[in-house]
């Protein structure tokens, strides 16, 4: 059984109908304050904040816990390399969206560093 | 049975004109444009069924077919995602989940007659609906799916489903919600005996018997009660399910498990006052077991209008309980002009979503072709999926045909069918419910 191009984008479109609002909410947060950000001399590389960073990759760590179990599942049953690589992959893009908005977040809030 | 000593009726030229077969063109052109071009044609088709098979179909062919008729029969506002209610009734979805508005999938310019069939004349090509009213076709899609048969079990009915310990997640969205509270109410019993049951016929979807045995056991387990419960597993069959390696991999795990398997016995009696189940041997010994719960899964055939059809298998493993089609073309045995999908039809396995999902390309194609008057080249090779729970929280995505001994059939080769994953299960909880919605559409 396989898969067209066609047939992945309309699973793909049925498959986020459920989460439009989140996913409209995370953007619009994570747009907002980087636009914002920027509008007041945000650069990425230009700006350091320690605290952000490692929210960030606490937010990814914890991710590696609580994706499973906002599947109903658990962390016991990530077994396969398969499972592994997706679990990594969630919780990396967890960090770093998280980075995105504190990073920014910080710029504003502390001023530049 | 006069009718089958008549030769069987074919699509003569003359015949496809006066449909107005408007393919001569089409004709022409290779094989590899009857996947893909639209024909003009003024052939009158029903679907019978607006499940899976019956919509998915609706959709192809009112793609393909320019000038067509094209009509559902189906009486159902709602439409349920039944692989969801195996979930519904482990407590892990909400019924809601699984509905949607059949009007969401039916393509426009297609006809939907919101009624029941009640009878069909293969010979006259004619529909009879419940309502007496009847509709004529050239091309008939039998989709109608299956039905339950709980009268075949003494003392057993649907309304049971909640009360007195039964439970049976195949009734209705509804039961399986009541099958979750009689599990519930079990649970909370803090131990007992569980009967989990699978009959001696073709079933749809073959893995839920053992997905609900497994999901409960999770339960259980969860609650650090294992010890206070006793389960047992009874078989109508002889094995646990159809894919060999799968087959030895349950009876394993559920050795392990200390579920007791009973093989070659099946439920023929409930007394849901007393909690006692009858079961029966095929040599007719019968064995009476007390339960606090019991899951059960009934008998099941083609309806009973296609059982009094001459559409019915006459001859074979499935004489007088399932449609007669040719398992690689689903055309119709004796009836050219008739196609079957979906669980309607007699085939070894196959009674599975996944599995329309393979057949409705095939039977578009060969509706095509036959309009056509072209020989029927697309062949289904028996493909068919369960994503199969092992635990609330992992799965395996068992993929399977039945060409070459039912060999592994993976869409994902990155995904191992003999392990169990949680990637598999996040498949089941996540992806597999759009991945069908688009299959109705046509999409996939």
């Amino acid at each position: 059984m396989s898969f067209s191009l066609a047939g992945i984008f309309a699973v793909l479109s049925h498959a986020i109908q459920p989460f439009v609002a989140l996913i409209l909410i995370i953007l619009a947060v994570l747009i907002a304050v980087q636009l914002v950000a920027r509008l007041r001399s945000y650069r990425t590389k230009a700006h350091h904040c320690k605290p952000a960073m490692i929210v960030a990759l606490l937010a990814g760590l914890s991710a590696v816990w609580w994706l499973p179990m906002l599947t109903h599942s658990q962390l016991g049953f990530v077994t396969s390399i398969v499972d592994w690589l997706a679990l990594i992959a969630a919780a990396l893009g967890v960090a770093l969206l998280v980075w995105l908005v504190l990073h920014p977040l910080s710029y504003l809030v502390r001023g530049p560093r | 049975m006069s009718r089958l000593q008549l030769p069987p009726p074919s699509p003569g030229r003359r015949q496809l004109l006066k449909l107005g077969l408007g393919a001569g063109a089409a004709s022409l052109l290779p094989l590899s444009s009857v996947f893909a071009n639209t024909i003009s044609t003024r052939a009158r088709i029903v679907i019978l069924g607006g499940g899976a098979a019956g919509l998915s179909m609706a959709n192809r062919l009112s793609r393909r077919l320019s000038g067509a008729t094209i009509t559902v029969v189906e009486p159902s506002d709602l439409h349920n995602y039944q692989p969801g209610w195996t979930l519904v009734a482990s407590g892990v979805w909400e019924a809601e989940r699984t509905l949607k508005p059949n009007a969401q999938f039916l393509p426009t310019g297609v006809d939907w007659v919101k009624g029941q069939a009640a009878g069909i004349n293969a010979d006259l090509r004619r529909i009879t609906l419940a309502d007496s009213s009847t509709l004529e076709y050239d091309v008939l899609v039998v989709a109608t799916g299956l039905q339950l048969n709980y009268q075949l079990i003494d003392g057993m009915s649907p309304k049971l489903v909640g009360s007195n310990g039964i439970g049976s997640v195949y009734a209705s969205l509804d039961a399986a919600g009541r099958t979750r509270k009689a599990i519930d109410t079990w649970l909370a019993q803090g131990g007992g005996q569980g009967i989990f049951t699978s009959p001696q016929t073709a079933i749809k979807c073959a893995g839920a018997p053992v997905k609900m045995t497994f999901t409960t056991l999770s339960r259980i387990k969860a609650e650090s009660t294992r010890e206070r419960f006793d389960l047992d597993y009874f078989t109508g069959g002889g094995g646990m399910f159809s894919q060999p390696w799968i087959n030895d991999f349950l009876k394993q795990r559920f050795d392990q498990e200390n579920i007791t398997r009973h093989h070659l016995q099946h439920l023929t009696a409930i007394d849901a006052g007393a909690k006692k189940a009858e079961f029966t041997s095929p040599n007719g010994d019968t064995e009476v077991r007390d339960y606090d719960f019991i899951h059960v899964v009934p008998p099941m055939s083609a309806p009973d209008f296609v059982k009094d059809s001459d559409l019915i298998a006459q001859e074979g493993a499935f004489k007088g309980e399932w449609l007669d089609t040719d398992i690689h073309t689903l055309q119709h045995n004796r009836y050219p002009e008739v196609f079957g999908i979906g669980d309607v039809i007699g085939a070894p396995i196959n009674k599975t979503a996944a599995s329309v999902k393979a057949q409705a390309p095939v039977v578009e194609a060969n509706i095509v072709a036959y309009l056509q008057e072209k020989p029927l080249n697309a062949r289904h090779n028996g493909y068919t999926s369960c994503p199969l729970i092992t635990d609330i929280g992992k799965a395996m995505l068992v993929e399977f045909g039945y060409d070459n001994n039912m060999e592994f059939l993976p869409s994902f080769s990155f995904i191992d069918p003999k392990e169990e994953s949680w990637s598999a299960w996040v498949l089941k909880d996540y992806l597999l419910q759009p991945a069908y919605y688009a299959m109705l559409e046509g999409r996939v």
